[in-house]
């Protein structure tokens, strides 16, 4: 995938919360979370025509009246179908600063993932500095370490099954693949409860 | 490792930040001294050019920066907190859980594509929670005791996730730098003890744009990272707690949590459980979500796009493993 670069550097202004600004149906809305799947039906069993990923941006056709929680929407190359209401929003996710030629740029999430930043274990430093202080700390940066391998397994098709089974919404496909049900492991159950 | 925490890290709930912009210098560093230090500065009018360099530091660190930093305070956090509970009997069943559930939230935030990892501390005595930068967020055993249901735990993290989303404590990190920018700049000794002196000449410049490899010199990593924490245990301001509280509710909605779920833990808890004079009180969290539930739900029905839904929302229950590592610790949340 293309690196997107916007130079330059980021002062800290950082926004609290805020409610969703105005959008019609018409208007562009960003995808939010990762797998956010485009139905061919309103339903979470149904199959699944693309698979789009943060920051993605669709045109919002408005909310399937039978089912207002889902929504019609175009996808980017054109694909109609259906998305979960809280899988979208009308602004973007925030850009992620990535180094690169000493200096900080804001790249957007799925450049963020495809400049390899995003893969994180405690760091070098990090880790030499626990080391350094010695005793617990340098005890504590290995149970980190064991932490962050058991926290990279969980991978989306896991979340999926949970969401399933708890009854929350389909937000986190478990499939980066459009074509077969987009919740096929989201029916087995099982998963990490 | 230590089974007991030495300080009180954190607020209940309250994450790892705070508003404060001034540094306070360790004082038990004061009689260390650098030579170095001294060198830095030749001339008053010398001062003044590197001090205006500092300000170089106030911009938003690259996320290879945010993963140091971020790494270092955890090591804290954890060590504070007696270690993780990895290995015991069901206790990598939980860690399974609390991350498929953390995650599934983190998912959804602003930040969605950051490595998140969630884990439990041994401490069985305060109702905490903590997190650093660079997607670390951290329950105390006694916290994971306390809650009833899935919801509530799901406010917990949420509610942390915030804060690093907002990145609350890479506003007291940037402030950090700026201060020991300027503490080198006028030849203060304290801030550059232990400091190579290549190192301080690098800070005294304003790094790279602003940007630090702490990664490449550890001792500068920890000098920060320890700045860093004397300003978070100072706890976080009121703005930004009622910050992460109403992007908790927010996070919880999108997933399909019932966020009143989180204002009932926070009236079991002690005024909001907060220990500083800055936080606010937990009649204003409350109030505070509760004004923002009423927006959302203003918004719902109309011809606009409305981001989230009041409706279907829900509190599932805590599965076995969770609610097997509740007995023998005290569930109250105070």
């Amino acid at each position: 995938m293309r690196m997107r670069w916007k130079a330059g550097v980021v002062l800290l202004a950082l926004g609290a919360p805020a409610l969703a600004l105005a959008v019609s149906p018409g208007g562009s809305l960003y995808v939010k979370a990762k797998n956010t799947r485009v139905m061919k039906s309103p339903s979470p069993t149904a199959d699944a025509v693309v698979v789009l990923q943060p920051g993605q941006q669709v045109v919002w056709n408005g909310a399937e009246p039978s089912n207002k929680q889902w929504h019609k929407v175009t996808a980017p190359g054109g694909k109609q179908g259906f998305v979960f209401q809280t899988n979208l929003s009308t602004t973007p996710p925030r850009m992620e600063l990535v180094a690169k030629d000493g200096n900080a740029r804001q790249v957007d999430p799925a450049a963020f993932v495809a400049s390899g930043a995003a893969v994180k274990a405690l760091s070098p430093g990090a880790e030499q500095y626990s080391k350094e202080k010695g005793g617990d700390y340098a005890q504590s940066a290995e149970q980190l370490k064991q932490l962050e391998k058991l926290a990279r397994d969980i991978k989306p098709a896991a979340i999926a099954r949970h969401v399933t089974d708890a009854e929350l919404f389909p937000v986190v496909g478990g499939s980066e693949v459009a074509g077969a049900s987009g919740s096929s492991a989201a029916k087995k159950k099982g998963g990490a409860r | 490792m230590s089974r007991h925490l030495s300080v009180i890290v954190a607020a209940v709930l309250g994450g790892a930040s705070a508003g404060c912009a001034n540094i306070a210098l360790n004082s038990s560093a004061l009689s260390s001294g650098s030579a170095f230090a001294g060198r830095v500065m030749e001339n008053g009018a010398k001062a003044v050019h590197d001090a205006s360099k500092c300000n170089a530091f106030k911009v938003e660190p690259a996320v290879k920066e945010e993963y140091a930093l971020g790494g270092a305070v955890a090591v804290h956090w954890v060590q504070r907190g007696g270690g993780l509970r990895l290995k015991g009997s069901g206790e990598p069943e939980v860690n399974v859980y609390l991350n498929t559930v953390g995650k599934n939230l983190a998912a959804q935030s602003e930040r969605p594509t950051l490595e998140w990892t969630f884990g439990v501390l041994a401490d069985s005595k305060n109702f905490t929670a903590l997190s650093s930068p660079g997607g670390y967020v951290f329950v105390t055993h006694r916290l994971l005791a306390g809650v009833q249901n899935e919801a509530e735990l799901a406010g917990v993290l949420s509610h942390e996730i915030a804060h690093i989303v907002l990145k609350h404590a890479i506003h007291q990190y940037t402030s950090s730098k700026v201060s020991l920018c300027k503490a080198l700049a006028v030849g203060n000794a304290v801030g550059g003890a232990l400091l190579p002196p290549a190192v301080v000449s690098t800070v005294v410049s304003g790094g790279d744009h602003g940007t630090l490899d702490l990664d490449g010199n550890t001792s500068l990593l920890g000098k920060l990272a320890e700045k860093t924490i004397d300003l978070l245990d100072k706890g976080n301001s009121k703005d930004e707690e009622l910050e992460a509280d109403r992007m908790a509710a927010q996070l919880m909605m999108s997933a399909g949590y019932d966020p009143r779920a989180f204002v009932s833990l926070l009236k079991r808890t002690d005024e909001g459980g907060g220990v500083f004079a800055n936080h606010p009180k937990r009649d204003d969290r409350v109030e505070n979500i509760e004004d923002y539930l009423k927006q959302v739900r203003a918004t719902e029905g109309k011809q606009e796009f409305a981001g989230l839904t009041t409706q279907g929302l829900k509190s599932p229950p805590l599965p076995h493993e969770v609610t097997a590592q509740q007995g023998g610790v005290a569930r109250d949340t105070k």
